[in-house]
């Protein structure tokens, strides 16, 4: 079988749909089928990523053989192809943590790995289309996924949390809708490459309008202010792991569209600004909000809207550094996040309430879940040698680069915040009184293996960031350069 | 009736009440306190965002974009093709806002089951 980007889409999305069968079959084989496609799909990454570099050409696959302007393609360059790696290596370590997942164990099994591949396809879609309607079809796929998985428990206000989700995403899809109707009118093609080519053509009066539409509908998934309302209720009330996939996945993909619309299809003046206002606003608001949260992943999920105003702010300053340190913190973000949320959702198994307060002194008892959480709370608010530090430095030094000295503040002083909120977990889990119950689920085996290879990237890339910082800078030179897209994939 | 001013009508007439289905939506989606008229709302501004897709492909005289023997003869009489690719839009958007709407009606079945009201206003556990 010849790799191609296609498998990315093809294999999750036939595996979601060929499950209720295998389930007839052996029902151990809905929960094998997701990690066979998933390692198989890492395997794919490897090679493809390994190819890219060394031909340093993105992979262009058109579909069903009609070229570029006219049929749907794929573009796996050194950008897309990191965001789609990170996607589907995160991909692959929640499914090994929610192998035995206490909850998902039983009969809701088959919907749960059903709606995990839907959602895989999705957002690794949105990212791999060179298609502006197809963005649309794959973000759509990820949010009824995301819905429904919000709302998968039903003994917790998982409908309330999904129904808000679903209110707030279907009018930012209508928004997105419109926006690609108005394109379409104006420049006569939904390849992205084409529109880039034509956007000069477009009236600015015309343009702003689309690109205002486009934000709308595309900020809901990447938590921008002030259209995460639905992110809190819906990290909160969703099964843990899934918590770990919305940082790691959906936010990702929402962060993607976002950027590739604002940085190769439209070129207007003043964007880059807009996003450092909004960045700043989400940051600031997201960071004091979850100093006020008494709710343990409802702080995690306030904590997870604020780096992402981070990296917005990181992409709005918009130089080659910057963005070298929006990408860099895009993936601590993924791998940092989902280690606090799945060690984070041990701790709240046992204890009784969800509350912060009640996991006094539970780190002496769980050492081990204890260092994994305090680690990663280090290593996101930004202590060196954990990965954090890097990202989070590269983007200061970008910052004060470009002489913007105010941003450097505000970026620092919300820091304190931010370590002022997780040190008062980190202390709570060691010096708090520990109480009396004794609920104590143990993490499974896949729990613990998935904690430590999470923790030991973070270390590793601390030690050690010229690993991946390589594939950053070439990722993002490649999504600098708005004329290379266009004729790669155009092909002139 | 002039042609030209009948072409004017049926063109704004079509327009404004693709946009007038759009606002109505957004009335009932921002004002109503009962779920299934929010959910019922949502499906409305869908269906005038398809009305808008339709209108902005439509060719007044234009025939079927089909490269059938018949239609090959038309356009080298001098006919248009009305533009496929709105439609073809319209198509998948319906699939998916029947999609969307499906799962919004069933998480407020879970909603009233849960709470004994479908009222958007006395659900609120989790306010912030």
């Amino acid at each position: 079988m010849v790799i191609s980007p296609v498998h990315y889409i093809a294999l999750p999305l036939f595996a979601a749909f060929l499950m209720p069968l295998l389930a007839k079959v052996n029902r151990e084989l809905v929960k094998i089928i997701p990690g066979v496609v998933l390692v198989y799909l890492s395997v794919v990454s490897v090679i493809l990523m390994q190819q890219v570099v060394n031909t340093g050409q993105p992979i262009v696959e058109t579909l069903a053989g009609w070229q570029a302007p006219w049929g749907i393609n794929l573009v796996f360059s050194q950008f897309t192809g990191f965001l789609v790696s990170l996607m589907t290596f995160m991909a692959t370590l929640i499914w090994v943590f929610s192998y035995r997942f206490k909850k998902v164990d039983n009969e809701p099994a088959l919907k749960y790995y059903i709606l995990f591949m839907m959602l895989v396809t999705g957002s690794v879609g949105v990212v791999l289309t060179g298609d502006i309607f197809n963005m649309f079809v794959f973000m759509e796929i990820t949010a009824i996924a995301s819905y429904s998985l919000t709302s998968f428990y039903r003994d917790r206000d998982g409908a309330e949390a999904g129904f808000k989700y679903l209110l707030i995403g279907s009018l930012a899809s209508t928004f997105m809708l419109l926006a690609i109707l108005l394109l379409y009118t104006q420049v006569g093609t939904l390849n992205m490459a084409m529109i880039a080519e034509r956007m000069h053509t477009v009236p600015t009066g015309m343009k702003v309008t689309i690109l205002i539409l486009f934000v709308t509908g595309l900020g809901i998934e990447a938590e921008m202010f002030p259209l995460n309302g639905w992110a809190p209720d819906a990290y909160s009330q969703s099964p843990s792991p899934v918590g770990a996939t919305f940082a790691a996945l959906v936010v990702k993909a929402g962060v993607y569209s976002l950027i590739r619309v604002i940085f190769t299809l439209f070129d207007i003046q003043g964007a880059y600004q807009y996003l450092i206002v909004m960045g700043i606003i989400t940051l600031v608001i997201a960071e004091f909000a979850a100093m006020k949260q008494t709710n343990l992943k409802r702080m995690l999920a306030y904590s997870s809207i604020g780096q992402m105003g981070f990296v917005l702010i990181a992409f709005g300053i918009g130089t080659k550094e910057a963005v070298f340190g929006a990408l860099f913190l895009m993936f601590n973000h993924a791998v940092i996040k989902s280690l606090l949320f799945m060690s984070g959702s041990f701790f709240v198994y046992n204890s009784t309430s969800k509350e912060i307060n009640g996991l006094s002194g539970i780190g002496k008892k769980f050492p081990y879940m204890g260092f994994l959480f305090s680690l990663g709370a280090f290593a996101i608010v930004g202590l060196p040698p954990f990965s954090g530090f890097w990202s989070k430095l590269y983007i200061l030094i970008a910052a004060a680069d470009e002489s913007m000295l105010a941003l450097v503040a505000i970026i620092l002083m919300v820091s304190i915040v931010e370590i002022v909120y997780y040190f008062r977990v980190v202390a709570k889990l060691y010096f708090g009184k520990p109480t009396d119950e004794e609920v104590v689920h143990k993490p499974t085996f896949g729990g613990y293996f998935s904690m430590t290879v999470l923790a030991a990237v973070i270390l590793v890339v601390g030690f050690y960031p010229d690993l991946i910082t390589g594939f950053l800078h070439r990722a993002a030179d490649t999504l600098l350069d708005k004329g290379a897209y266009i004729s790669n994939v155009l092909g002139h | 009736m002039d042609p030209i001013i009948y072409n004017k009508i049926i063109t704004v007439g079509v327009y404004g009440s693709a946009i007038g289905l759009i606002l109505i939506g957004l009335y009932a989606v921002l004002v109503k306190k009962h779920l299934t008229k929010i959910v019922i709302g949502l499906s409305i501004i869908d269906s005038g965002v398809h009305l808008l897709f339709i209108a902005v492909g439509f060719i007044k005289g234009g025939t079927a974009p089909i490269f059938s023997p018949k239609g090959i003869e038309l356009v080298n009489g001098g006919a248009q093709m009305v533009d496929p690719v709105p439609q073809a839009l319209v198509l998948t958007a319906i699939v998916i806002g029947f999609g969307v709407t499906a799962v919004a009606l069933s998480l407020v079945i879970r909603l009233y089951r849960h709470h004994n009201t479908a009222r958007i206003d006395h659900i609120k556990s989790l306010k912030w």
